[in-house]
């Protein structure tokens, strides 16, 4: 049964010429997974706020919205508060109340439930979660990922219909991101709800769900079956680098016509089948050229201690890390282990009790008066947002100093009158370099400079990266994204609590990592040695060329008769 | 929050603030010493009884207060018969300095009392007695809690953010204001930003859709209600003994007290009752639990 369509839907923002939405047509039934994808801009976020009407924009809007086929401006506010219900990106600014107790029973208190009532369906849902130890902590206690399950549950708790996402783990570490799908995989298997769930990273969103509605420009470009529609991109190069590994290998080597036999696979294990039962092994290494780094250091932790009170653990504990002129250095690991840590020490922002850490050879302790921060060192925060001051990207560009047009990257200049916590998280990512460059940095930190950005907007960020790095200026990214990682770094390092345990140049450190590696390395093991993207095990399959080739054209064949 | 106190833990903050207010009250309005001495004597043993780690420092700078104040009572007020001593040409008298000594052990066991009591009310249990006179503003309170610790990290963030970014060089005074000022009004944009979210996540979740019910952890049980009727029973009995004047207490011109009665008998009974209550509760508490771990 249908729950919510759009029929003719267009939305214009006040002051804007082009619509941001034209002409969307879609219709979800009830019990749906409906994954929504499409690159920056291209819509997903207006559409989905516009199904909700307590958030929808102020703007024009043409056509209609229909919930169970009540137009969604005429509903009641209680079932258009409580039947439809709402995550955003932003774990900490959903959150209202002080108490996780609190927070879990806001929306019941709206509803005006007895007292009694509340009571039970707090703890059933406290249940249901698994967050009854949280249940009397402060909120601003908790981790990301705790507080974005615990918005989840908090809109949850009303029993809505449907269930609106944008992007809810853009800003989670990869295992709090898994926690929170399988937690939506568990609410839409269990209590059948219709989830309609907007995301960048797809490779645990794209085989749970049951259809995919891929945007661009504002339309709707294909809306279908989860595992038609993604065998079904790769005509849209810039859709499909979004999407899991296995979907890319397979579009980008099924040559039409000739995979029409084959579902297109969706996970690790279908991507394994579909390479062991379609492809040679003949050639098993890809091979790589040897990295060398060069010899001067930039970088060296010597068996640095640093803890944050005197009663507390050691977030660093023996930290000993050289990274060296030029490179481009990835720290990975989980959370708490002291990526960001050692960084901000790095950055001379945190005092360590024990050890030495130089940068290009003189201890950070010599660098005196902020000396550190003029043509040596620049960091790149976490939250690009605090690094910004003024009201428009061109003010804050002349702030710092920075001339647009030297820039080693391109700029995006459509941004320049608008507000930096307007514009997109790649398009802060970049302000942010923009203006770090400003200080003719030898030495750039980063911290996560991928976090909640778009697989397009990834390659972006990579390639500007690696301009910098050609250019002589040594980078030191902290990331959880592996495959970011995988694909641009000279050499990895794994953090694991407060040092390092493995440091290796990327081709051979995720290869040999069974757990913490790409999804490409981990559909090949085994199989193929050294091929860690998509790209690589593209590469190595080609050159392997196909199993039975005669017997398959003889099978498609048939096939089309 | 309180650890161990088993006390209290278990009670609805409705009858624990209705006997902290029965015991605190009659301390205020009255200046008889037994009943302040079984005050300072209670809260002191309640304190030890409830497990709350008093610290060392803290009894400290209760004695110093106690000495100070009952050092300047004497020093600034010259009233009463019994001239002890005199200095710079000023009577030093014994009624003074007992009263003194009275009113700065009053102070301090209302001090040990406030301990126990905030230890106890945690914001939400405070706000949940607050949220009993007005829900909205119970509302607005604890969301001003929540935002104290996050603009306080946001704050150190944006800091931190400018001066690696080398905006914010740290060279002089000058400097350091106007950098200073820029982190200030970045936070100050940044929880404009903010609040928006928090207010579409409210609407979105159905706030003001119509009339509010109040939900909290807390309710009134058995205990609340022998815990509420054993402190208005005692107060009712030493209110009605102040209130018929039985344990009236003058200082000057020279001590006096009004003649013993059963009444006043009475009323010091019952305080110390309700000043020791308690450290009873979880004397009893222990034991019980004592008498269980050995069935066990």
């Amino acid at each position: 049964m249908e729950i919510l369509s759009a029929k003719n839907l267009s939305f214009t923002y006040p002051g804007e010429d082009t619509p941001a939405l034209s002409n969307i047509n879609f219709s979800v039934s009830e019990g749906e997974f409906v994954a929504v994808c499409g690159a920056t801009g291209s819509g997903k976020s207006t559409l989905l706020s516009l199904l909700k009407r307590e958030v929808a924009p102020m703007g024009k809007m043409t056509g209609e919205i229909f919930y169970r086929s009540t137009p969604l401006s005429s509903m009641n506010h209680k079932d258009s508060a409580f039947k439809i219900g709402y995550v955003t990106q932003r774990p900490e600014q959903q959150i209202v109340t002080d108490k996780v107790w609190h927070e879990l029973s806001f929306a019941l208190e709206n509803m005006g439930l007895p007292s009694d009532e509340i009571r039970r369906r707090v703890a059933e849902v406290a249940c249901f979660f698994g967050i009854e130890d949280l249940f009397d902590r402060r909120t601003d206690e908790l981790s990301g990922g705790q507080k974005q399950l615990l918005n989840l549950a908090a809109v949850v708790v009303t029993r809505p219909d449907i269930l609106i996402l944008d992007e809810p783990t853009a800003q989670l570490d990869p295992i709090a991101a898994s926690d929170f799908i399988t937690m939506l995989k568990k609410l839409h298997r269990e209590l059948s709800m219709t989830i309609i769930i907007a995301e960048h990273r797809l490779e645990e969103i794209i085989p749970a769900s049951d259809s995919l509605l891929v945007m661009e420009g504002g339309r709707i470009i294909v809306f279908g079956k989860t595992r038609t529609i993604a065998a079904s991109l790769r005509t849209n190069p810039r859709m499909l680098l979004g999407m899991p590994a296995a979907v890319r290998i397979y579009s980008e080597l099924a040559v039409d016509g000739e995979d029409k036999d084959v579902a297109c696979p969706l996970t690790v294990r279908e991507g394994r089948d579909y390479i062991l039962n379609n492809f040679r092994q003949d050639i098993k290494v890809r091979k790589v050229p040897e990295y060398t780094h060069r010899e001067n250091e930039a970088i060296s932790f010597r068996d640095v201690y640093l803890r944050y009170s005197r009663d507390s653990d050691d977030v660093l504990r023996a930290l000993s890390l050289t990274v060296y002129e030029g490179e481009l250095f990835c720290v990975v690991g989980g959370n708490g282990s002291g990526k960001t840590t050692a960084l901000l020490a790095a950055a001379g922002l945190r005092k360590f009790y024990s050890g030495s850490i130089k940068i290009f050879g003189r201890d950070i302790r010599s660098y005196k008066n902020g000396s550190l921060y003029s043509g040596c060192l620049s960091m790149l925060p976490q939250d690009v947002d605090t690094l910004f001051l003024c009201s428009t990207v061109a003010d804050e560009l002349r702030d710092a100093g920075t001339d647009v047009d030297s820039l080693p990257f391109e700029f995006p200049k459509a941004t320049l009158d608008r507000h930096p916590y307007d514009i997109s998280g790649g398009e802060k990512q970049l302000l942010g370099l923009a203006k770090l460059l400003a200080t003719h940095p030898r030495l750039l930190l980063l911290d996560e400079p991928t976090k909640g950005l778009d697989a397009w907007y990834k390659t972006k960020i990579g390639d500007v990266l690696r301009s910098l790095t050609a250019s002589g200026i040594t980078v030191v990214v902290v990331t959880h994204d592996i495959e970011f990682a995988a694909a641009y770094a000279d050499r990895c390092a794994l953090f694991f609590r407060g040092s390092v345990v493995s440091s290796d140049v990327p081709h051979k450190f995720f290869a040999e990592n069974s757990f913490y590696t790409t999804s490409a390395a981990r559909m090949v093991r085994g199989i193929y040695d050294g091929a860690i993207t998509a790209d690589d095990v593209i590469a190595l399959c080609r050159a392997n060329g196909r199993r039975n080739e005669s017997k398959r054209s003889l099978l498609t064949g048939v096939g089309v008769t | 929050m309180l650890k161990g106190n088993t006390t209290f833990e278990r009670n609805s903050p409705v009858s624990v603030f209705i006997y902290y207010a029965c015991v605190v009250v009659p301390v205020i309005f009255t200046m008889n010493p037994v009943i302040i001495a079984l005050s300072l004597i209670g809260s002191i043993i309640s304190s030890f009884a409830g497990r709350e780690h008093t610290s060392v420092r803290f009894h400290i700078y209760m004695l110093i207060l106690f000495v100070v104040m009952t050092a300047a009572n004497p020093l600034f007020y010259h009233n009463g018969e019994t001239v002890l001593f005199v200095m710079n040409n000023n009577p030093i008298t014994l009624e003074a300095a007992i009263y003194g000594a009275i009113s700065a052990t009053a102070v301090i066991s209302v001090l040990y009392r406030s301990r126990s009591f905030t230890l106890y009310m945690t914001s939400d249990r405070l706000l949940y007695l607050f949220s009993i006179l007005s829900s909205k503003a119970a509302l607005i309170l604890t969301m001003a809690l929540r935002y104290v610790p996050l603009y306080t990290r946001h704050t150190r963030c944006v800091a931190d953010a400018q001066r690696a970014a080398g905006l914010y060089k740290e060279r002089n005074i000058i400097d350091d204001i106007k950098g200073g000022m820029r982190v200030f009004s970045a936070t100050a944009t940044w929880a404009l930003e903010y609040g928006i979210v928090t207010a579409a996540s409210m609407e979105a979740r159905g706030y003001g859709v119509g009339r509010r019910t109040r939900y909290s952890p807390f309710t009134f049980g058995h205990r609340d209600i022998v815990l509420t009727a054993i402190s208005l029973m005692l107060f009712a009995v030493i209110i009605t003994a102040g209130a018929t004047g039985s344990f009236s207490f003058t200082f000057y011109p020279r001590i006096e007290a009004s003649p013993a009665s059963t009444l006043a008998f009475a009323a010091y009974t019952s305080y110390g009752v309700l000043s020791f209550l308690p450290a009873i509760l979880t004397i009893i508490e222990d034991v019980r639990w004592k008498y269980l771990v050995q069935k066990i």
